[in-house]
């Protein structure tokens, strides 16, 4: 098991060594290049931590709102503000982003903590977004999915819902779908 | 074109008159035994007078439009400004993609200028207008050093998958680049599909290095590569060293690179660390006294003589020992923490002998010395615990 550990970076010379005991790496350090000892993917780990945090870097000079919850790198708590013209203008929807420790080559597990009316997002949450299933790709990053999940809050997909009920009344009465959108908007989500 | 071409001709008389001028006796001889007429070697003179260097006519364009002004010549004007406009286009994504973030509403102002001109067809601003942001352009560069689009270089070389300057670049059928090993882990994990944009890659051509690519990625970022390499290169060694301490000399460089770049005192840190934590370790296990032959035997006392030589091969074997003591004690099934600081010590030894073999002469002698302070303190430290002796503390 700690045969197969490797050396932690040279410039962290205060981590990793005694701290991270018992392994497992479950979740992940919150420092990119400490390694886990003794994880069995040691390098995938680390790889992931490194570029999660450069996401986070990039991201700091976007427009977007997401970083990490508390020192867990792997879990982000982010912010969507409701899209202008859209009936969740003005709120504040927050969203939790938890990443796998094979991070780019799978996607990021993505739920809404802000309830919201919207077909393609379920009462716990849940978001259905291709690119977040199958259509995931490693060159999407964090930002481009928030961009994705912005685009469909103001275009919902009622041919593919999460939510029956809620798509059938975006075809047939959109206003009414849209007046109970703002009403939950405001709500829940301010 | 053609049907403009009578009226222009005679007005530009005076100028071509100077343009035909330029042309050698032996063509006009030669246009007369063909056959031309005055004004078709006036013609000829013209087009010879516009080919060559533009730069020339466009200075000196304004002002003979301005004197000839009316009505004909503003479509030759026309023409020529959009014909200008095409040469400029270029100009201003250049600026842009040359300058960085720093001034982008330069830029823009530039641009501005530049689509107000055309738009007035007033060429004296256009070419004040490319003159400034001709002006801008140089004054950053020459601000900011040798390439000023570094930042977009780095963004444009860099791997969609790690975020980071691509690492032995390969290219896809359908021209994306990615690190060869990011590939290959997508490719695995996430299909056979380019990244970005889903086209089927075929195994075997995804897996070649670009190399004109990876040679220049060599060659902009040195320092980054440089980084990367080593960090592999000191994890395959590491796995090599623990689980087999095979000898080690070929990876002293790669290791001693990398360890340039932590500062001396991390070195004291550490080795006050690993002591502290061994000892406890040791007070915890019993059973990890027994004793390892050769070098234990060894004093002290010869810790500040043997400082120096440390670093040189004999250290080597000492080196052996301990990691055939690491190969015993993860066999044992140690705490991982000691696992660790057997890993610094290690790793430091490699430095130590890396930096005496390689980088002697360049690196400043102080931190040899502090090299050495540490051993001493390794060798005070030695002295209380004598089970430390009894394992066989690496000279």
């Amino acid at each position: 098991m700690s045969s197969s550990s490797s050396f932690p970076g040279p410039r962290f010379p205060g981590a990793g060594a005694g701290a991270s005991g018992g392994g497992g790496g479950g979740g992940g350090g919150s420092g990119s290049s400490v390694r886990p000892w003794g994880s069995s993917g040691g390098t995938s780990v680390s790889s992931s931590g490194k570029r999660i945090q450069k996401e986070l870097l990039d991201l700091n000079a976007s427009d977007c709102s997401a970083g990490p919850k508390g020192d867990n790198l792997y879990h982000w708590l982010s912010t969507i503000i409701g899209p202008q013209g859209s009936p969740y203008e003005g709120g504040i929807f927050f969203l939790d982003v938890v990443f796998p420790l094979d991070y780019p080559f799978k996607p990021p597990m993505v739920t809404f903590k802000t309830r919201i009316y919207h077909c393609n997002v379920d009462s716990t949450g849940a978001v259905s977004l291709e690119i977040l299933k199958d259509g995931w790709s490693p060159a999407l990053t964090i930002s481009k999915v928030l961009l994705a999940i912005k685009a469909i809050i103001t275009n919902p997909d009622p041919y593919n819902p999460l939510v029956d009920s809620i798509a059938r009344l975006y075809l047939t009465d959109r206003a009414k779908h849209d007046e109970i959108a703002a009403e939950w908007t405001l709500r829940f989500a301010r | 074109m053609a049907a403009e071409s009578p009226r222009s001709a005679p007005r530009r008389t005076p100028a071509a008159k100077s343009g035909a001028g330029l042309l050698s006796p032996r063509f006009r001889s030669a246009a007369e035994l063909a056959g031309w007429d005055e004004e078709s070697i006036l013609l000829a003179a013209l087009v010879v007078e516009d080919t060559p260097v533009r730069e020339s006519r466009r200075k000196r364009r304004p002002s003979g439009s301005s004197t000839a002004g009316g009505s004909a010549g503003s479509n030759t004007r026309k023409r020529r400004s959009r014909r200008q406009s095409a040469d400029e286009a270029p100009i201003p994504p250049v600026a842009l993609v040359l300058d960085d973030d720093e001034k982008p509403n330069d830029n823009e102002v530039a641009k501005k200028e530049v689509k107000q001109a055309e738009e007035e067809k007033e060429k004296v601003s256009v070419v004040e207008g490319k003159e400034k942001s001709g002006s801008t352009k140089e004054g950053e560069a020459a601000a900011t050093g040798e390439l000023p689009c570094m930042d977009r270089l780095r963004e444009e070389l860099s791997c969609a998958i790690c975020l980071d300057v691509c690492f032995q670049p390969s290219t896809t059928p359908c021209g994306h680049s990615f690190c060869m090993q990011c590939l290959k882990h997508a490719a695995s994990k996430c299909g056979k599909r380019c990244p970005k944009c889903r086209q089927l890659i075929s195994n075997s051509r995804s897996c070649t290095i670009n190399t004109v690519l990876w040679n220049t990625i060599q060659l902009l970022f040195p320092s980054e590569v440089e980084a990367r390499k080593s960090s592999m290169a000191s994890s395959s060694a590491s796995k090599d060293d623990v689980k087999q301490s095979l000898p080690r000399s070929n990876n002293y460089t790669q290791v001693g690179i990398r360890n340039t770049s932590g500062s001396s005192s991390f070195t004291t840190q550490d080795y006050t660390r690993i002591g502290n934590s061994t000892r406890s370790s040791l007070a915890a296990d019993g059973r990890r006294s027994m004793p390892v032959p050769g070098t234990m035997n060894t004093s002290s006392g010869s810790f500040d003589t043997q400082g120096r030589s440390t670093r040189s091969r004999d250290s080597g074997r000492g080196f052996v020992r301990a990691s055939e003591l690491v190969a015993t004690r993860s066999s044992a099934r140690s705490g991982q923490s000691d696992d660790a600081s057997l890993a610094y010590r290690l790793q430091q030894e490699e430095f130590m002998t890396a930096f005496d073999n390689d980088g002697g002469e360049r690196q400043p002698q102080n931190t040899i010395s502090t090299a050495r302070a540490n051993l001493r303190a390794m060798a005070s430290r030695a002295e209380r615990a004598v089970l430390l002796r009894a394992r066989g503390w690496p000279l």
